[in-house]
This record gives C-alpha cells, sequence and structure tokens, in this order.
C-alpha cells in the first residue's frame, strides 16, 4: 500500500525551487574556502567583546523612550495580539484568507528577527504581555502602596522556557498544523486559541516571576527576537539609547543558561521546515507508513512522525555542536568544558538567522504583499468588508525570480557562516591567551560552522524535490 | 614558517577540493537539466505527435470518490511553456490551482481542462477545494 503525505504549508501557494546543483557546489566552494582564509588570515586579540557603546542624541533618547510613547507601544501591541487572536477565533477558516496567521508566523515571527537585528529590540516595547503585566503590577502598586512580590526564578532553568517554547511554536505551525490528514494547515480558530493560552500562560508567570525576569528567561518572543537583536548594533542601555559595536551585544548574550538551547532550537525547527519535504521526505514516509501499519490513525502517525524528527532535529544540531565544544576542550589552555558549552553558543546566532534567511525569505516576500493589502482590508475573511480598498488584490509571485530567490538564499548562508566564524575566533582569541591555541581550538568551531552551512545548501538543494 | 608552509598546502588542498568538487557537480547538472528536459518534454508535450493536433495526449487527472487515482500527478515545465491538463472527477468540487490562483468548478462525472502560460517560477500545487484534497505538483523551472 501506497501513501501520499499530506503535508503542506496554510500558507503557501508557490513553493521555492531548489537550488541548482552548479550554485549548490558554488556555494560550498565558497564557504571551504573562506574558512580557509579565516584561519590562516585572522586576528590575534579580541575585538568583539567590548561594546565601544557611544550614546545617540539625548532628545531622540528621551522622545523614544517617554512613558507615553512606551504606553503607545503597549497600546499598539496589545491591539495586535488581540486583533489576532479575534480574527483566528471569529474569522474565516480558511487559513490564507484569515489575518491572523499571516501576522502571527510571517509578519511577527519572520519579519521580527530582521526588524531586531536591523534596529534593535523592537519587540520589547510592543511585547503585549509585557505591556499588560507591567501596568497590572503598577496598579498593583498603586493600590496595595508596596511592589508586588514575586518568587525568586529558579537561574538554573535560564532560558530553558523559552528553547522548549519556541520548539513548541514552530511545532504547532509545522506539525500539528500541517498534519490535518489534508492539506490545510493550522486552523486560525486554533491558532486563536492558542494565543489565548499562551498569553494566560505568560501574564500568570510574569505574576510569579516578574515581568522583566520573565521576559529575559522564559517569554518565546521576548528572548527569541531579543537574541537575534544582540546581532545588531542599536540599543538601550541605563534609560538611553545608543549604539555600539555590531556583534558585540552577542559575546555577552549566552551566559544565561539555556542560551544554547534557544538558538540551537531555532537551527533545528527551520532545518526540520526546511527537510520535510526534501532531505527528510523518504525518512519520514517510512516512519509514517510503519505507524500507520501499526495501527494509528493517519494524522496521529504523520504528527509523531513529524514530532520526532524534529526532536532528532534539535538533537542532532545539539550534537554537532557539542561535538565541536568537547573538542575544543582538547587544545592545550582550554578553560572548563561548562564554559565553553555557553561560551560559543552565541556564534550560533549569525547560522540561525541566515537559516531563517534562506527558508522564509521567499514566503515573507509574497505572504506580507497579501498582509498589507486583502488582509488589511477584509481581516476576516468575510468577503464583504473592504477597509482600505485592497481586499480583491493578490499576491504577485512574479516579483522575485527563481534566480534571485537562490541568490538571496545561497549569500545568506555564506556570510552566516563568516560571521560565525568571526565571532567564534573572536572569543577563542580572548579564552586563549596564545594566539596559536586559539587558532587550533578553532579548527573545531569552524567543522561546525562548514556543517552548519553545508547541510543548509544541502537542504535547499532537495528542498520540495 | 613550518606551520605557514602547512597553511598554504592546506588551503592549495581545499581550493584542489572546490574544484573538483564544482566540475563534477558541474557535469552532474548538466545531465540533470537534460533530465528535467526530458521529463518536461514527455510530460508537457505529446512525445512524437507534435505536428498533429488531433491527437493532443494532454496529461489527465483523474478522480475517484475525491481522490486522484494514482496520487497527486507531478508535472514539470519550462518558464515560457504552455501548461495544459485535465481534470476528470466523480465528484461535483472546484479546482484551484494555487500561486496562478485559477479556479474552475467540476460536476460530477464531468471534466474540466487548464491550458495557460508557464509564467512563475516555482514548485505549485492545485488542489480540489471543497475537500481540500490535492491531485496535482507541478515545477516550472527558470
Amino acid at each position: 500500500m501506497s501513501f501520499v503525505l499530506p503535508v503542506a504549508h496554510a500558507l503557501v501557494a508557490r513553493k521555492d525551487l531548489p537550488i541548482p546543483a552548479w550554485l549548490f557546489a558554488w556555494g560550498a566552494s565558497i564557504v571551504l574556502i573562506v574558512s580557509f582564509f579565516a584561519l590562516s588570515a585572522a586576528w590575534r586579540k579580541p575585538r568583539f567583546e567590548q561594546e565601544r557603546w557611544r550614546p545617540l542624541g539625548a532628545g531622540l533618547s528621551r522622545a523614544l523612550l517617554s512613558v507615553p510613547m512606551q504606553a503607545l507601544c503597549g497600546v499598539v501591541g496589545i491591539f495586535l495580539l488581540g486583533f489576532s487572536i479575534y480574527a483566528g477565533l471569529h474569522g474565516t477558516e480558511a487559513p490564507d484568507r484569515n489575518f491572523a496567521l499571516t501576522f502571527i508566523f510571517v509578519t511577527a515571527w519572520l519579519g521580527l528577527p530582521l526588524f531586531s537585528v536591523i534596529f534593535g529590540d523592537v519587540f520589547r516595547p510592543i511585547n503585549p504581555w509585557r505591556a499588560i503585566g507591567r501596568t497590572i503590577g503598577g496598579a498593583f502598586s498603586a493600590i496595595a502602596g508596596q511592589r508586588p512580590a514575586h518568587l525568586a526564578y529558579p537561574e538554573k532553568l535560564g532560558r530553558w522556557p523559552a528553547a522548549i517554547g519556541l520548539l513548541a511554536v514552530v511545532w504547532l505551525e509545522v506539525v500539528y498544523g500541517s498534519s490535518g490528514g489534508v492539506a490545510v494547515g493550522l486552523s486560525p480558530d486554533t491558532l486563536g486559541l492558542a494565543a489565548l493560552l499562551y498569553s494566560l500562560y505568560t501574564l500568570a508567570m510574569m505574576a510569579l516571576f516578574g515581568v522583566e525576569k520573565w521576559c529575559q528567561t522564559g517569554e518565546i518572543f521576548s528572548v527569541y527576537f531579543g537574541m537575534f537583536s544582540q546581532l545588531g548594533s542599536f540599543g538601550v542601555r541605563d534609560g538611553k539609547l545608543g549604539r555600539r559595536l555590531p556583534l558585540s551585544a552577542a559575546t555577552h548574550w549566552a551566559t544565561v543558561p539555556g542560551s544554547a538551547a534557544v538558538v540551537i532550537a531555532s537551527i533545528a525547527s527551520t532545518s526540520f521546515d526546511g527537510a520535510q519535504e526534501g532531505a527528510f521526505k523518504g525518512g519520514i514516509l517510512q516512519t509514517f507508513e510503519w505507524l500507520v501499519e501499526a495501527g494509528l490513525s493517519l494524522t496521529t502517525s504523520l504528527r509523531v512522525t513529524d514530532t520526532i524528527f524534529m526532536a532528532l532535529c534539535f538533537l542532532g544540531v545539539g550534537l554537532v555542536y557539542l561535538i565541536g565544544v568537547q573538542g575544543m576542550s582538547t587544545v592545550r589552555g582550554a578553560p572548563p568544558l561548562k564554559k565553553l558549552r555557553t561560551g560559543f553558543a552565541h556564534t550560533l546566532i549569525p547560522i540561525a538567522f541566515a537559516y531563517l534567511v534562506a527558508h522564509y525569505f521567499s514566503l515573507f516576500v509574497f505572504q506580507e504583499q497579501a498582509q498589507f493589502t486583502y488582509l488589511l482590508s477584509d481581516p476576516l475573511g468575510t468577503a464583504t468588508t473592504d477597509l482600505f480598498g485592497t481586499a480583491s488584490s493578490g499576491v504577485d509571485f512574479k516579483l522575485l525570480s527563481a534566480n534571485a530567490i537562490w541568490y538571496v538564499q545561497v549569500g545568506a548562508l555564506v556570510i552566516g557562516h563568516v560571521v560565525g566564524l568571526t565571532l567564534a575566533h573572536d572569543r577563542a582569541t580572548a579564552y586563549w591567551g596564545d594566539y596559536r591555541q586559539a587558532a587550533r581550538s578553532q579548527y573545531w568551531m569552524l567543522a561546525v560552522m562548514v556543517a552548519f552551512t553545508c547541510f543548509g545548501l544541502y537542504l535547499l538543494s532537495v528542498a520540495n524535490a | 614558517m613550518n606551520s605557514n608552509a602547512m597553511r598554504v598546502i592546506a588551503g592549495i588542498g581545499v581550493i584542489a577540493v572546490a574544484i573538483v568538487l564544482l566540475i563534477v557537480l558541474k557535469d552532474d547538472d548538466k545531465s540533470a537539466s537534460e533530465k528535467v528536459d526530458t521529463v518536461a518534454t514527455t510530460t508537457s508535450s505529446n512525445p512524437g505527435g507534435n505536428e498533429s493536433p488531433s491527437k493532443p495526449s494532454i496529461p489527465t487527472i483523474v478522480i475517484k470518490n475525491g481522490k486522484p487515482v494514482g496520487g497527486i500527478t507531478e508535472l514539470t515545465y519550462n518558464e515560457g511553456d504552455q501548461i495544459r491538463f485535465k481534470v476528470d472527477s466523480d465528484v461535483s468540487d472546484e479546482i484551484h490551482v494555487h500561486g496562478y490562483e485559477l479556479m474552475k468548478d467540476v460536476e460530477a462525472g464531468g471534466s474540466v481542462s487548464f491550458d495557460f502560460p508557464a509564467s512563475i517560477e516555482g514548485v505549485f500545487e492545485a488542489e480540489l477545494e471543497g475537500r481540500k484534497e490535492q491531485i496535482l505538483e507541478f515545477t516550472v523551472n527558470p
């Protein structure tokens, strides 16, 4: 008996073509050559450990960080969350015609990493849960005359709740959503319900551990978008806006336990999404058939299969990183293994970002056309409203040629690779006083980076094939 | 000095490997694209009968009990080709070609034909809209 895998994205009307073999070869060759030069022609003293912080104009800082501005951003965030939940629960069941799916999974989930890299941590001011939490906290203080008391957050837990949450978000979208047995994807009302439940959970955790504490450690979106903001050069310190050396903030990001798990979860979940209709297709089909023959229903079989493969991705990516770390610890003068494990986690952030660009760039460009035309004019998909006169617009799929998409994909992976190597080399020169040992330790990280980048290229070359 | 020499040798080695890889894969690509071309000619046009319009062999998707017979049909085209296929269905539904956003109704027991230029590159699907049943996946190469 043969099965047809009912795998499909809710929103994807057009899938990318696999990158041609010649481009794969060029990409891989450039990666290898660049890596070789990184080994020989690199600097000997750390350059990114110091942020070289420079405040921006005081007027700009005061205006952007003023209380009314914060309140405005909070209100916008709460409105967008509330509206997405409403649209999810009360709008059309067609995923591509409902505001909620595109807004949450494309505009926010894919757009905010990009904006965070360019403009800094833009999610922090518009974070709806933080805004609600701060308002409730402020009201409590005003009424009770004292600040709300919180439990001490178990520091060992660190960012683990966010790492697991990150996997859960992607699981909801690409495993639970795509496994309906039919090619519908996640239904908008499921997403609305999930967003509502997540809001309750987040507010409860904020009440327990404090708003800012939870945003730093457990709140999935704060941690995830915040991670990408570390790559860029804008930030806030002591209540002032400022500029810093790009990439420098990332060198201090992973000091919280579980940070490595967050960035590994990001790479793993993107890998899984990229591989499920390409590299893993055969394996998924095989496992799926076994489970069906074992008597599970089609939907359950597919969800279980996808869950297994997503977990394997997480373990695989984690294992590659740990092997690299283990290898570095054998180099003379190496710091303790634990320090190495957290100390190089941030070098994977550029890889995670490159994976996002490589896998979702075209989806983002195409789906944002929908977001700003018919999904704005007719957010509930009722076909009776037309707020801005754009309800009947469509997506122009000719906007990007296959070639343009391929070059962006390969370019992103190569640049991510170079930036990752830069951060890793810089960290090594900080950890190993002796330059030669530092360079030797980097053979290991180099292998890790080449593995991730070539795996990324490979995924692109067999995507949707 | 010694380690520098080692590095140069290692570097030359890496570049050599890269070049070999490039040549090997480049050849693969050529044969692969030739394969794709043959696939395209066999699936998208009528093999051997190009000159006689009286015997068109348009790919036909047969729907039985709301499901495509033989699974999802796969077709491959190059940009600029004409995409032609026919759907024979025993259920009434709407056929939706994603990306190209073409919709046609089909009656139970009826058939409907599609004929449109391959103007958008990518991988697309067509489905029975009401049943959310995918019946076709087609690829348009640049």
